[in-house]
């Protein structure tokens, strides 16, 4: 039992890393980046890369994905979605051309590693394996949690305490007033796209280190999930998509364990059906959608 | 006037300026020169053009045609952030606070391009108005109504302007707050920042200017020395009316 919840923590932690990067976009600019599945697969490959083929120590490659990620936003805001910018059908438009970059990205990654599952070397990383409580934890989980967890309060804090964060809420409350202020609004989008795009790539890596590999399927899986972790937290809601996250983790571990594998989407997609019902606006509450 | 090299003391010189929203021409060759240090009023008519023309001056609406010159420079296509960075800031017509961020996020917000410069400047604005020191952790959609212009124009001094183009800064507000913000409109001035003053209030503001404009339907129709334009017959039977 207590090996499941910590299992699911792991997961949720995850979870939470990809939908924290997928929500900062709505929150900030009101656009769905359904890129941003193909980003996760993206940086779990380029990790498989780094690490098995190129060599590179682990510790070096996570700020490289993380930057590779980083570039990919920018590349994504200036092809799928400034070009719309200020047409009516902006938000509806943004999230088609978002789902044609992710795909020329899937082709990309396809074109360069081939359709098989790349596996990370087992020497990557440290076998080491703890066991506190009767719970083994291994050093890849730890890594995992900790990391997902510094990136994400990295995150809610840029957001709440840093200029750059101030001038994201200013955008996100009212674009013009943040651009009669100064704000060069152009730049403070791309930076969203390049922090969320940065932590979606991370969150790729993370998966195959637990998994210990990547395959192309990997970002429909968590995109699915993410979705419902949104729901679950809020759209648009830093701190939503930490929590449901980690629950989503934690409520799929204990499916799995007490009623079946086969159950856990189910107990996912059923949560997220519950919210939309029962709460639409999150668990947390949300940054309240803008009228117009 | 619009052929003539501008004096050297012009600030801002806007010459032939059309501006249109699709098809409707909402400015039609305006030209006018904004000397240094003065305040300069343009009033009219609710639809006038008087917003336009400032949106148009601030680098947020671009112009079909006409050029805008700011300390001798053509500054017509800059995007408004750079206009800013050089000095010169929109006070927008209908404050356009930030009203989910707090008072002091907001003055923060208007020192975004000089960081450390603008804490002196942000103390300076708590000096000048106690009311936003002593309201500056809460959200500023929670101010009223006279607060927020005072948080608008506040904001604005932050990103210490050299020009400062203030939109209906008077509107919705009762008399007594009315006079405070020419007061401030006052100091604003005697700190050396030049103003661009768009008003329905025609009266307030000429009396409160140096040189007047007056546009009627896009156009400019009459101009002056404000103390002239107050006695203007013209003027004063269209829009100032018997006091
Ligand atoms: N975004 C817009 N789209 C279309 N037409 C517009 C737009 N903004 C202004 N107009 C039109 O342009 C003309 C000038 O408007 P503007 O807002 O500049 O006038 P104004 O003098 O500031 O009026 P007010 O005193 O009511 O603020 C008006 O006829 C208005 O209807
Ligand atoms: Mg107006």
């Amino acid at each position: 039992m207590l090996q499941q919840l910590a299992n699911g923590l792991f997961a949720g932690s995850i979870y939470a890393l990809f939908a924290i990067g997928f929500t900062l976009v709505f929150g900030i600019l009101r656009h769905l980046n359904l890129a941003h599945a193909a980003i996760f697969t993206t940086g779990g490959f380029l990790s498989v890369d780094l690490i098995s083929r190129q060599g590179l120590p682990i510790w070096l490659a996570f700020p490289l994905v993380m930057l590779a990620g980083g570039l990919i936003g920018l590349l994504l805001e200036r092809i799928a979605f400034r070009p719309l910018a200020g047409r009516p059908d902006e938000h509806f438009a943004g999230l088609i051309s978002s789902v044609a970059f992710g795909g020329m990205l899937i082709a990309l990654v396809q074109a360069r590693y081939g359709t098989e599952q790349q596996s990370i070397s087992s020497e990557a990383f440290p076998n080491e394996v703890y066991t506190v409580a009767g719970v083994s934890i291994s050093l890849a989980q730890l890594t995992t949690l900790g990391l997902a967890l510094v990136l994400m309060l990295g995150l809610a804090w840029v957001v709440a305490a840093t200029p750059l964060g101030r001038a994201m809420r200013a955008v996100a409350e009212n674009a013009r007033a943040a651009r009669v202020l100064g704000i060069n609004v152009e730049r403070v989008t791309a930076s969203t796209y390049a922090l969320s795009s940065a932590l979606g790539a991370m969150a790729g890596m993370l998966m195959v280190l637990n998994v210990g590999q990547g395959d192309l399927g990997m970002g429909l899986a968590i995109e699915l999930t993410g979705f419902a972790v949104i729901i679950l937290g809020g759209m648009g809601s830093l701190w939503g998509a930490m929590a449901a996250g980690l629950i989503l983790g934690l409520a799929e571990a204990l499916t799995i364990h007490h009623i079946g594998s086969s159950w856990k989407d189910v107990v996912a997609f059923g949560l997220l059906f519950a919210i939309l019902l029962v709460r639409p606006q999150g668990l947390f509450g949300t940054i309240k959608a803008r009228e117009v | 006037m619009s052929d003539t090299a501008p004096e050297s003391d012009t600030i801002v010189s806007v010459q032939g300026l059309h501006v249109s929203y699709g098809r409707v021409q909402a400015v039609r060759d305006i030209s006018f020169d904004v000397p240094a240090g003065a305040v300069v009023t343009l009033v009219g008519a609710n639809g006038a053009g008087k917003t336009t023309v400032l949106n148009a001056v601030a680098g947020l609406v671009k112009p079909r045609a006409g050029t805008v010159l700011y300390r001798g420079r053509d500054v017509t296509r800059w995007p408004a952030h750079k206009l800013v960075a050089a000095g010169m800031v929109l006070v927008p017509e209908g404050r356009q606070i930030l009203g989910t961020l707090t008072v002091a996020e907001n003055l923060q917000l208007g020192g975004w391009r000089r960081r450390k410069a603008s804490a002196a400047a942000i103390d300076e604005m708590y000096e000048r108005f106690p009311v936003l020191a002593e309201r500056r952790n809460l959200r500023a959609g929670s101010l009223s109504g006279g607060e927020q212009q005072m948080l608008a124009i506040a904001r604005a001094m932050v990103a210490r302007p050299q020009v400062i183009l203030m939109d209906e800064p008077s509107m919705g507000l009762a008399p007594k707050m009315v006079d405070e913000i020419f007061g401030v409109i006052e100091t604003v001035r005697s700190s050396g920042v030049t103003v661009v003053l768009v008003e329905q209030n025609a009266r307030r503001a000429l009396r409160a200017a140096d040189t007047g404009y007056v546009l009627e339907t896009g156009t400019l129709a009459h101009s002056g020395p404000a103390a002239r334009l107050l006695k203007d017959p013209r003027v004063v039977q269209a829009y100032l009316g018997v006091e």
